[in-house]
């Protein structure tokens, strides 16, 4: 079942030095049950298209009018952009959608128990008592393996160790049984085993939960281990789209390539390490054409006049490239 | 309870190490005055046109102890200060220091917490809502009035209210007490007197220290709202007041509570000119007067040392109310 449509977003940004295209005309879906992952260098748009599922840019955003999301919540389609005001937009945020953060220190209010924020977020969200959000938030956190979970309701975040306060993140985002999770980078703060245990936890949830996922990452070993379809932006544009083992499998943009290539290879450690050539531009100069040609090794005249489409590559592979296209096709 | 007790009072214990140490620096300070009190009260007494040897100035240090160790006398200082409160003889005027001081000292400080308490009580509700505010007009007013606050003298301040208050009520505002109460043994009337009087010093030490206090919870506030976890409980559905009280604007405050010692000191160090312009007799005014014309070490190290001890105390006040307001503070300390 189809839970998240985007289509067409553009996002810009209202700034002194004029309009900055932070997302391009892009479009994907979130079915529940499902990990789609996001990957992208820095400043590549990933965050800000998850959290205009949320309304949370800032106030200086402007959507272009084509832009539509829509959620759906028990039966019915939410247009997103449509709601206005804190009381509408609690529908998307932590009501049907929850989202966390990249550093789980930060995102707890330094000086309010971690129970309080539980508790508070429950009440707002579900008519029920402030003894029963007490008893779920600690059923939550128990269920995200908290040992000690009435103990730890009432403690702070600096108390807790890294990989704990991520549990008691999810906890907080599940306890309102969200049907869309978005998890911005949730485990690169974290060291690797204690990645592996959250995103084994999240696996599990989603299952547990039936939820979509939106998780963020620039890992693709991450991406690899936790998502069914994986979309990969670049300069706030989609270039490719898919299944995770199209994908990585048959890379088909040649941004997807360069970061594939760019992965040290732990069987062969002489092996050169080589990474994407050239840095990403800034926003504020958006190449014409294929927003990739500056760093791409294929680039072609046409390249920088105009702007690739999504061209299919069957099964839900899809990719914004000419040049492979047409080898795509000569196969 | 009983580890937040200890925590009470080893700072307090902490405060009374400081005031020690305090008054260590205080009276080696006095003593390294040139001239010791015995001198300058004969030489005071020598251009009334007695005749003075150096004999009488022997007799003199001996009766005032002078001729004691420089440790000895420093802990006869300081144990009169500290078990019975008393603080000696002024040099020149002859007079107990605690009788020259006596209301002028409390007035001072009543003043100038006055002052704190007010600034922080329109600073903190008005530096919150220019952080947050998105109306340009509003906030423009604001921040003009802060910056007149930072930047008008607070004499000028003070000269444009009398000139005012003369030509337009016909009234000088000038002094603490009416005729009638100057003298008088304190009562609620002499304390109304004193409140339809001093209202003005408050105002006017007020002023700049409101607006300096604005800037400060206004930075503070703007620090706070871009941080991630007010991101992430607006990701949670809070809005509006709910998310702005319990979570920047609360979060804000630890810092703001943190300057407040430091604000006593800078509001008491404006006092005196305040003073001056308003004939308030306090005891700020005092101090110039004993540092830079009288040389009387004795009633300025007095009043240099009261007044650290009140800033002492405000720090120790604000230890406790950052660590009831903090858990990390808190709990880094007590466990």
């Amino acid at each position: 079942m189809t839970l998240l449509t985007v289509e067409n977003l553009t996002l810009e940004f209202d700034t002194d030095e004029g309009r900055i295209t932070a997302v391009n005309n892009i479009s994907f879906e979130v079915n529940s049950g499902e990990v789609l992952g996001i990957v992208g260098e820095s400043g590549s748009g990933k965050s800000v298209t998850a959290k205009s599922v949320m309304q949370l840019n800032p106030s200086n955003s402007v959507y272009s009018s084509e832009t539509k999301i829509l959620l759906e919540v028990d039966g019915e389609s939410v247009d997103v952009l449509a709601l206005r005001g804190g009381k509408e937009l609690r529908t998307v945020r932590g009501g049907s959608v929850s989202m966390i953060f990249q550093e789980p220190m930060a995102s707890f209010a330094p000086a309010i128990t971690i129970g309080a924020q539980m508790v508070e977020q429950l009440l707002l969200h579900k008519k029920i008592s402030k003894a029963e959000a007490i008893k779920i938030s600690i059923e939550m956190l128990d269920k995200v393996g908290i040992s000690d979970a009435d103990k730890r309701f009432k403690q702070y975040a600096f108390e807790l160790s890294g990989g704990m306060r991520q549990r008691a993140m999810i906890a907080m985002a599940l306890s309102t049984n969200p049907k869309l999770l978005i998890a911005d980078e949730p485990t690169t703060a974290l060291d690797v085993t204690i990645q592996a245990q959250v995103l084994d936890l999240m696996k599990d949830l989603v299952v547990e939960f039936n939820m979509g996922i939106i998780f963020i990452t620039h890992d693709l070993g991450v991406i690899a281990q936790t998502a069914d379809r994986v979309a990969v932006m670049y300069l706030g544009e989609l270039v490719e789209q898919g299944s995770v083992r199209q994908v990585l499998k048959n890379p088909t943009h040649p941004y997807t390539q360069g970061l594939i290539n760019a992965l040290p290879k732990l069987d062969d450690l002489d092996a050169p390490l080589t990474p994407v050539p050239g840095d990403i531009p800034s926003p504020l100069e958006r190449p014409p054409g294929c927003v990739f040609h500056t760093r791409c090794a294929l680039a072609e005249p046409r390249c920088s006049e105009s702007i690739p489409q999504m061209t299919n590559h069957g099964e839900g592979h899809s990719a914004a490239c000419f040049v492979t296209a047409e080898k795509a096709e000569a196969l | 309870m009983l580890k937040f007790l200890k925590f009470t009072l080893t700072r307090a214990a902490l405060s009374l190490i400081t005031l020690l140490i305090i008054s260590f620096i205080v009276f080696t300070l006095m003593e390294m005055v040139p001239g010791n009190c015995a001198e300058r009260y004969l030489a005071f007494k020598n251009t009334a046109g007695q005749n003075i040897t150096i004999l009488d100035i022997a007799a003199e240090e001996r009766r005032l102890g002078l001729d004691k160790p420089f440790l000895v006398r420093w802990g006869t200082w300081t144990g009169n200060v500290f078990f019975k409160g008393e603080f000696g003889e002024s040099c020149i005027l002859r007079l107990n220091i605690n009788q020259i001081l006596s209301d002028k000292f409390w007035i001072s400080l009543g003043i100038c917490f006055a002052a704190l308490f007010f600034s922080y009580l329109v600073a903190i509700p008005v530096g919150i809502y220019s952080a947050t505010t998105t109306n340009a007009i509003s906030n423009n007013v604001i921040r003009f009035i802060s910056y007149l606050g930072l930047a008008l003298p607070n004499f000028l301040l003070a000269l444009i209210i009398m000139l005012f208050s003369t030509i337009y009520f016909g009234e000088s505002l000038t002094g603490l007490f009416s005729k009638e109460f100057r003298d008088a043994a304190w009562s609620l009337a002499k304390f109304q007197d004193f409140l339809s009087r001093a209202w003005l010093a408050i105002f006017v030490l007020g002023w700049s220290a409101t607006a300096f206090a604005m800037q400060t919870v206004r930075a503070l506030m703007l620090d706070e709202t871009s941080k991630l976890y007010v991101t992430a409980a607006s990701a949670r559905g809070l809005y509006g007041r709910k998310l702005l009280w319990r979570y920047p604007a609360r979060h804000s405050m630890g810092p703001v509570i943190n300057s407040l010692g430091f604000d006593l000191n800078r509001i008491f160090n404006e006092l005196p000119v305040v003073a001056l312009i308003l004939t308030l007799t306090e005891a700020g005014a005092l101090l110039i007067e004993a540092l830079a014309r009288s040389n009387d070490q004795q009633l300025a190290g007095a009043i240099i040392f009261l007044l650290t001890a009140s800033i002492v105390l405000m720090n120790f006040i604000t230890d406790i109310m950052l660590a009831l307001m903090d858990p990390r503070i808190r709990k880094g300390l007590i466990g």
